[in-house]
């Protein structure tokens, strides 16, 4: 049985690709064939994320458009044996995106056993966000801790309610799990962020988990690695215990606490 | 057969719309600026492009004359979408067609699904082919109570018409709700929720975490440019009309739950 995940969240910037990227990787890692698709139609990020932009030959409009078969436009992923990217064009907008055509390469990827099918999302709440949502089985609703990404994550869910094809034909509703990105402990300690908690209690949908802000996603952008490949990082630990969670392992927060910076560190600096 | 209706170049469904109904006891569009002005306060796109039926039954219009050009562009400045009239005088029937809008006499469109006093009174209606699926709306709104499960997110709006709406998970910042009669929240109440919406002054507004943008009552509204006092912030409060005429106001108390 596929599973379609869309990883959305209405706001720009607030991580949607990053955890796109690692979590279909972190999926990927655990043995499951694992596609990731690019619904950000006209501003194709995705690829560079997960470093594939120079291989991107055909893409998912073309697909959409009977100009390329799917197995010609699928990426296979340099890190990972069993995931998949498709790319978005740069050169179409949104509105190529046909809710037909999506659902033809959906229901292809489905034939081709693959058992997970991330959808990375485009920011807002116009046709291609709605397209990344429509099929979904479940939503991971990326969220900063700020008031206007809480309003915006609010604003998606009402509409993966009422717009998912799981709404409209009234099956089970899409599954939601709230995912904190950006996290920075020591700035909700000084009370400039709000906490974790706080936005659960805004948005009242099960915690998926809770990412740090790093200097390493940053990094990992550069060199076309998803940030769950950098060893030893806080942000790789935080998504592999997202992946834990979401396969229906418990694991417990991790990177939520300020710790004071002790003397020593205090005195020789470091990270 | 949905593949078969879907060929259609038109097809007619039966819907019951939410309207507005706009009580005018002034037609001088200066004036009911002003009372606008002072009903809505910072809030001017609060009906957000609401359609309105113009109701003329309160009103005494000796002169005979309404300035229909000033009337309507004043409604839509306040971002109200007049689409009809009722109870006007016949004289004024042509002038009002003619500024566009749909006479609707007798009873609107919103009164007529209101459950009938009597199953004599229902009757008459009853031989109606019975519709293949019944649409499960539609036997909440027969209940006479709405309830909703599901969290009421930012941007969604919900319409209790002719009941109670019983929020069972709340409702978030950028909502709306509105009943005809009381609104039930267990959870936060953080959007905007309108009670009593057709008139009912003895509705009230009920809930077990209290934070609201705007109360309203039969049309009375109050909002929270200060924020909620701390006293019901987040606490179970409940709202409710106290006094009558020009005295009308909104009173917001603790309720005790243990």
């Amino acid at each position: 049985m596929t599973r379609v995940v869309v990883v959305t969240s209405g706001k720009g910037g607030v991580g949607k690709t990053t955890t796109s990227a690692a979590f279909a990787s972190g999926l990927a890692l655990r043995g499951f064939k694992t596609a990731v698709i690019d619904f950000d139609v006209g501003l194709r990020n995705l690829d560079l994320i997960m470093g594939c932009e120079r291989r991107v030959v055909y893409d998912f409009v073309n697909v959409i458009n009977g100009e390329a078969k799917l197995n010609q436009a699928l990426i296979k992923d340099k890190h990972c044996e069993n995931l998949f990217v498709l790319p978005a064009s740069q050169t179409r907008d949104k509105d190529a995106l046909t809710e037909e055509g999506v659902e033809t390469v959906i229901r292809e990827l489905e034939h081709m056993g693959f058992d997970y099918i991330v959808c990375d999302s485009p920011a807002g709440i116009e046709r291609g966000a709605v397209m990344a949502l429509t099929f979904a089985d479940e939503a991971i609703v990326t969220t900063n801790p700020e008031v206007s990404s809480v309003r915006d994550s609010d604003r998606i869910l009402g509409i993966l309610q009422s717009k998912s094809k799981r709404a409209a034909e009234g099956r089970e509703p899409v599954k939601e799990h709230l995912l904190v990105t950006r996290y920075s402990p020591k700035r909700v300690e000084e009370g400039e962020m709000l906490s974790y908690k706080d936005v659960q209690e805004l948005l009242r949908v099960p915690l998926l988990g809770v990412i740090p802000e790093s200097e390493s996603v940053l990094h990992a952008s550069n060199q076309g690695t998803p940030a769950i490949h950098l060893k030893g990082t806080d942000v790789a630990e935080a998504y592999t215990d997202v992946v834990a969670r979401f396969l229906g392992e418990e694991r417990a927060l991790r990177f939520v606490a300020y710790e004071k910076p002790g003397l020593f560190k205090r005195l020789f600096g470091g990270n | 057969m949905s593949a078969a209706s879907s060929n259609r170049p038109i097809e007619f469904r039966n819907a019951s719309l939410g309207t507005t109904v706009a009580v005018l006891r002034e037609t001088h569009p200066p004036l009911l600026a002003d009372a606008l002005h002072k009903m809505l306060g910072g809030m001017p796109d609060f009906f957000s492009g609401e359609p309105a039926i113009l109701d003329f039954a309160e009103i005494s219009l000796d002169c005979g004359r309404v300035d229909w050009a000033g009337l309507l562009s004043l409604l839509r400045r306040f971002q109200l979408q007049p689409v009809g009239v009722r109870n006007l005088p016949g004289e004024l029937a042509a002038e009002a067609r003619r500024a566009g809008l749909a006479l609707l006499d007798g009873v609107p469109l919103g009164e007529r699904s209101t459950p009938p006093a009597t199953p004599a009174a229902a009757a008459p209606t009853a031989p109606k082919p019975a519709p293949a699926t019944p649409a499960p709306a539609l036997a909440a709104i027969q209940a006479g109570t709405m309830f909703v499960d599901r969290p009421v997110r930012s941007g969604q709006q919900i319409y209790a018409r002719g009941g109670d709406l019983v929020l069972l998970a709340g409702m978030s910042n950028g909502a709306e709700v509105i009943a005809d009669g009381s609104i039930h929240c267990y959870g936060p109440l953080r959007g905007r929720a309108l009670a009593g919406a057709q008139g009912n002054a003895s509705a009230r507004i009920v809930a077990t975490n209290f934070g609201p943008e705007i109360v309203s009552i039969a049309g009375v509204y109050k909002t929270f440019e200060q924020g909620v006092p701390a006293s019901i912030a987040g606490k179970p409060a409940t709202v409710r009309m106290r006094g009558a005429g020009n005295e009308q106001k909104l009173d917001i108390e603790p309720l005790q739950l243990d």
